[in-house]
């Protein structure tokens, strides 16, 4: 009886969430159905589904976007800020939970120096000495510029992930006689994989969808981020829906696909870290 | 931990920062004392951009709007990440797919974002008024966008949604760092779930907290973006954030140098808020 | 005392030491053997504004076999964001495109090439347009085209009304929004970001005493000015005719979801600029017609906005290919593919346009001289007082107060941008 009870209250609580969920995806398949219907349909019936699906929409939009190169490019651009970001920013955390002095407070706020710090105030300086290096149009250096970016907020993320490993596990690798280096590697670095999951996709987030940098860096449309096509079909000047809503979708379609392969990812790493 | 190694693990880092922001930071500086327009030369004009900003209301009008901006959606992103993911950790059989959906609208860009909520509190076709007058709350409809007491709050709202999905997945985060023993033995005790997660869970969960405070605050006073699309600062001002002020002193009058002055000046805010911040939550940290 | 130059001097150097010498970031050089490419900077030229310009370029690229061009699309709003740090750092497109306000920023630091006042096109810009491209005595931008910004008229719902024609005074106006709203048709949109200004402005200017250039730089007041004044309670005026509901057109934007409502037909006229026609006419059953901005007296006010132009970086290692670009787009014939693509005037004496059959009333009112241009395209505004004057109307819509309160605001502008 009791446990009955439990079961249904266990299916009511799923439904629950569920629907909460499913209110919160209400936006998204806004945008999707928006992207089938013409603007005059729009206008007449705010809230009517596509029965007619304007596929002409992304008929037009898809040539245009130069699709398959530009995920490619962001991909490669992701995937390399990512693994640069995760180690640098768990390698610079590490000392800092180790070693907590007046050093530490230094470099934390700059850390927090640089979080708080506009994008748009540091690129003139970053532009003059990308050019003088001659990284210009090239990945490296959308690769670094978005690092540093993604640094700061790496190093908070290591040190709060850091600080939650029992200290008693690092003393006791010392004993083994293993090296700082050791330590790190074979000890700590293992435990970080849910937090590198998460950063990950903050970094993944943030490379996908800024506009700014490509734009700058960038030149060659060869090796331009999808955001970009997204934003040079579109425009800024007259938004119309036929056009941004087919352009959004594509935009967002390949990151979800992304993020669900990220989601096993996260979802082993969770795992791997508990079980321990 | 050798001071030597500590320098070496830290190092790469380092010159990163010095390079990416302490450079364009202290040119920030510089700049801010200059008349500079963005190209060509600058002139030195001392204090006088500074003298500027706080001589006159609209810019520290544009600071109260960033500060009120900030405070709803951390507090609201915060709780609702809270609750979805105290949720979701009891249950397992969505807690996956339920993740990923809500870390939808996340997937999307500013741009974008920005776009389809405009389109939804669009005065005449728009999607909230429509599902409202189709409920018969007729009288709730209006142009949410134009009405300057609720603009600011109709474009937190947006934000909220697109990044309630990251604040559940870093707590998520932080509840897959309790050992299931500790949970298991709460159980055997016979502790509810509200007294687990008032007791237990929440306590375990302060640096989550912490994480999940800091960043969106930092992130959200930063942001430009959506007020930029969805209402470019109005209706008259209603919406002009920090960020959004200095933008347009960038770009559309010029100013470089007094848009310096002002990032000069919302850094300062900035970095005094987080180390208030960080300092008292760590304080909770401590006490838990 | 020069911050930035020193600056740079520094950076240099320290550069200098870690890479053993600079390498020019685009890796071509400029022997003047073998074809060189150039790189071109527009607002124009992508999938939804293409403006002609691709297959311009293919045929300049065939009439000039050692010329490659390569363009990169960089919306208005970004141009100002993207180009300074490059002009800065002295690796700038070839050829940007420019507006008056861009060339007043950046010719004055040097950064642009004087094109001269001897050329061959140069002779046939007018004279009041030419005035407004030559900054003292050099011409940095050539001009390409000049776009109506007027008032959009849905035919159908105006028929619907029983209005004959579109209005083209004030008093036919406020007469067919009364037929329009006891219809149940939506008159106007008329939003203070955009729409409400183009009429405001166009209204005041057509009878003001001042000149528009004495009202942007502060030796004739807006608050002293009897014609913007009158044109402010003309709001109120026509928001007593019924034209618009002044509080819902506060939350609607003109660069998006006020184009949809008009496009859907759910309102009957809306004040914009000529580039929407290209969008507006893929949308099926939209009978629609642009005619100039209803004034004081017939035929209304054609507000005229010079668009944009060419300019050349003086940093460019191209110029001779540079130049032979932009002077391809003088030839009359090159021009017109582009103002058919924009629906636009030439900026040349030809009097060429691009502009369909429904413009034709536009088009009537400026061959009559019914002609203001609009100020701050042509700098006799500062660009600061535009955004002023869109918030201060939008405040207005929601909450009138009086002319002069309103008015006070722009001269502050005026007084702060000077």
């Amino acid at each position: 009886m009791n446990r009955r009870r439990n079961r249904v209250g266990r299916v009511l609580a799923n439904g629950g969430v569920l629907v909460v969920v499913a209110i919160m995806l209400l936006p998204v398949l806004y945008m999707l159905t928006m992207s089938l219907r013409t603007p005059t349909d729009i206008a007449q019936a705010p809230l009517g589904l596509p029965l007619d699906p304007a596929w002409e929409n992304y008929a037009r939009a898809l040539p245009a976007m130069n699709y398959a190169q530009a995920i490619l490019n962001s991909v490669i651009i992701t995937v390399a800020v990512a693994a640069l970001t995760a180690l640098l920013g768990s390698m610079a955390a590490f000392p800092i939970v180790m070693r907590a002095g007046w050093w530490t407070r230094i470099m934390i706020m700059v850390v927090a120096l640089g979080m708080a710090t506009p994008n748009f105030v540091v690129i003139t300086p970053i532009y003059v000495i990308f050019r003088d290096l001659g990284l210009l149009n090239t990945y490296p250096g959308i690769i670094l510029a978005y690092a540093a970016l993604n640094l700061p907020l790496a190093i908070f993320f290591y040190i709060g992930f850091m600080s939650t490993i029992p200290r008693e596990l690092l003393e006791s690798a010392r004993l083994d006689r293993c090296n700082d280096w050791q330590v790190f590697w074979r000890i700590v670095r293992p435990l970080l994989g849910p937090a590198t999951a998460t950063l990950s996709l903050f970094v993944m987030l943030f490379v996908w969808n800024d506009l700014t940098y490509p734009l700058l860096l960038l030149t060659d449309p060869a090796k331009q981020t999808v955001t970009i096509s997204v934003y040079r079909f579109v425009g800024n000047q007259n938004v119309l829906p036929d056009q941004l809503f087919p352009a959004a979708v594509l935009g967002s379609l390949p990151l979800l696909v992304l993020f669900l392969i990220f989601q096993r990812r996260i979802v082993a790493g969770v795992t791997a870290g508990a079980g321990k | 931990m050798s001071r030597r190694s500590a320098i070496a693990f830290a190092a790469p880092a380092v010159i990163f920062l010095l390079v990416f922001f302490i450079y364009p930071i202290v040119r920030t500086v510089q700049m801010s004392l200059t008349d500079f327009t963005g190209v060509g030369d600058a002139t030195f004009i001392g204090g006088e951009n500074y003298e500027r900003i706080f001589t006159r209301t609209d810019y520290l009008e544009a600071l109260w709007i960033t500060i009120r901006f900030t405070f709803v959606v951390v507090v609201v992103q915060t709780l609702a990440g809270l609750v979805m993911a105290a949720l979701l950790y009891r249950l397992p059989a969505i807690r996956n797919f339920s993740r990923a959906a809500l870390f939808t609208p996340a997937m999307m860009s500013f741009v974008v974002v920005g776009y389809v909520w405009q389109f939804i509190y669009s005065p005449f076709s728009g999607g909230l008024n429509a599902l409202l007058r189709s409920v018969g709350l007729d009288f709730l409809a209006q142009g949410w966008l134009g009405n300057p007491d609720i603009a600011l709050y109709a474009i937190a709202i947006a934000h909220v949604w697109m990044f309630t999905g990251y604040t559940t997945a870093i707590f998520l985060a932080g509840y897959a760092a309790i050992s299931p023993e500790i949970d298991e033995a709460a159980r055997i005790d016979g502790a509810s779930s509200w007294q687990r997660f008032r007791f237990m869970e929440l306590p375990l969960l302060s640096r989550s907290f912490t994480i999940n405070i800091i960043l969106s605050t930092i992130g959200t006073l930063k942001t430009f973006e959506l007020p930029f699309i969805m209402t470019r600062g109005g209706p008259d001002g209603a919406t002009q954030t920090l960020s959004l002020e200095i933008i347009y002193q960038l770009f559309r009058n010029f100013d470089f140098g007094f848009a310096s002055a002002l990032s000069a000046v919302m850094l300062v805010v900035i970095v005094v808020i987080a180390m208030l911040q960080n300092w008292y939550l760590r304080k909770r940290e401590d006490a838990v | 005392m020069s911050i930035t130059r020193t600056s740079l001097v520094v950076m240099a150097a320290a550069t200098a030491l870690v890479t053993a010498g600079c390498t020019s970031s685009d890796g071509t050089s400029d022997g003047g053997s073998g074809p060189v490419t150039i790189e071109v900077s527009a607002w124009k030229g992508n999938d939804v504004e293409p403006a002609g310009l691709p297959e311009l370029i293919e045929k300049f690229e065939a009439e000039n076999p050692d010329v490659a061009v390569e363009l990169t699309y960089i919306g208005r709003g970004d141009t100002d964001v993207v180009l300074p740090p490059r002009l800065q750092g002295g690796n700038p497109p070839d050829v940007m495109m420019t507006d008056m306000a861009l060339v007043d920023q950046w010719s004055s630091q040097g950064l642009l090439v004087d094109l001269g006042t001897d050329s061959e096109w140069y002779e046939r810009i007018p004279d009041p347009l030419q005035g407004i491209l030559t900054t003292g005595d050099a011409a940095y931008i050539m001009p390409l085209e000049v776009i109506g910004m007027g008032n959009f008229v849905n035919t159908d719902l105006l028929a619907e009304a029983g209005v004959e024609a579109a209005p083209q005074t004030i008093d036919e106006l406020k007469d067919a929004c009364v037929a329009l709203s006891d219809a149940g048709i939506n008159p106007m949109i008329f939003t203070g970001g955009f729409s409400a200004a183009l009429t405001v402005i166009a209204n005041g200017l057509e009878s003001s005493s001042d000149a528009a250039g004495d009202l942007g730089s502060g030796a004739a007041t807006f608050v002293e000015n009897s014609s913007f004044n009158d044109t402010v309670d003309l709001i109120g005026e026509l928001s007593d005719a019924q034209c618009f509901d002044a509080s819902a057109q506060a939350g609607l934007d003109p660069w998006s979801t006020a184009l949809t409502e008009f496009q859907a037909g759910n309102f009957a006229m809306m004040p914009q600029g000529a580039w929407n026609i290209a969008a507006f006419d893929q949308v099926d059953g939209l009978n629609y017609e642009f005619t100039p901005i209803p004034g004081a007296s017939a035929p209304g006010v054609a507000l005229d906005l010079f668009g944009f132009g060419w300019s050349i970086a003086e940093a460019s290692a191209h110029q001779e290919a540079a130049r032979a670009f932009v002077d391809f787009f003088a030839d009359p014939e090159n021009l017109q593919v582009l103002l058919d693509a924009e629906s636009a005037y030439s900026p040349f004496e030809d009097a060429a346009s691009g502009t369909p059959e429904l413009t034709a009333a536009y088009d009537s009112a400026r061959a009559d001289g019914a002609i203001i241009a609009y100020p701050f395209a042509t700098l006799e505004w500062p660009k600061p007082l535009e955004q002023e004057i869109w918030d201060s109307l939008t405040a207005y819509l929601l909450e009138p107060s009086s002319s002069g309160e309103l008015l006070e605001r722009w001269d502050t502008s005026v007084a702060d941008a000077n």
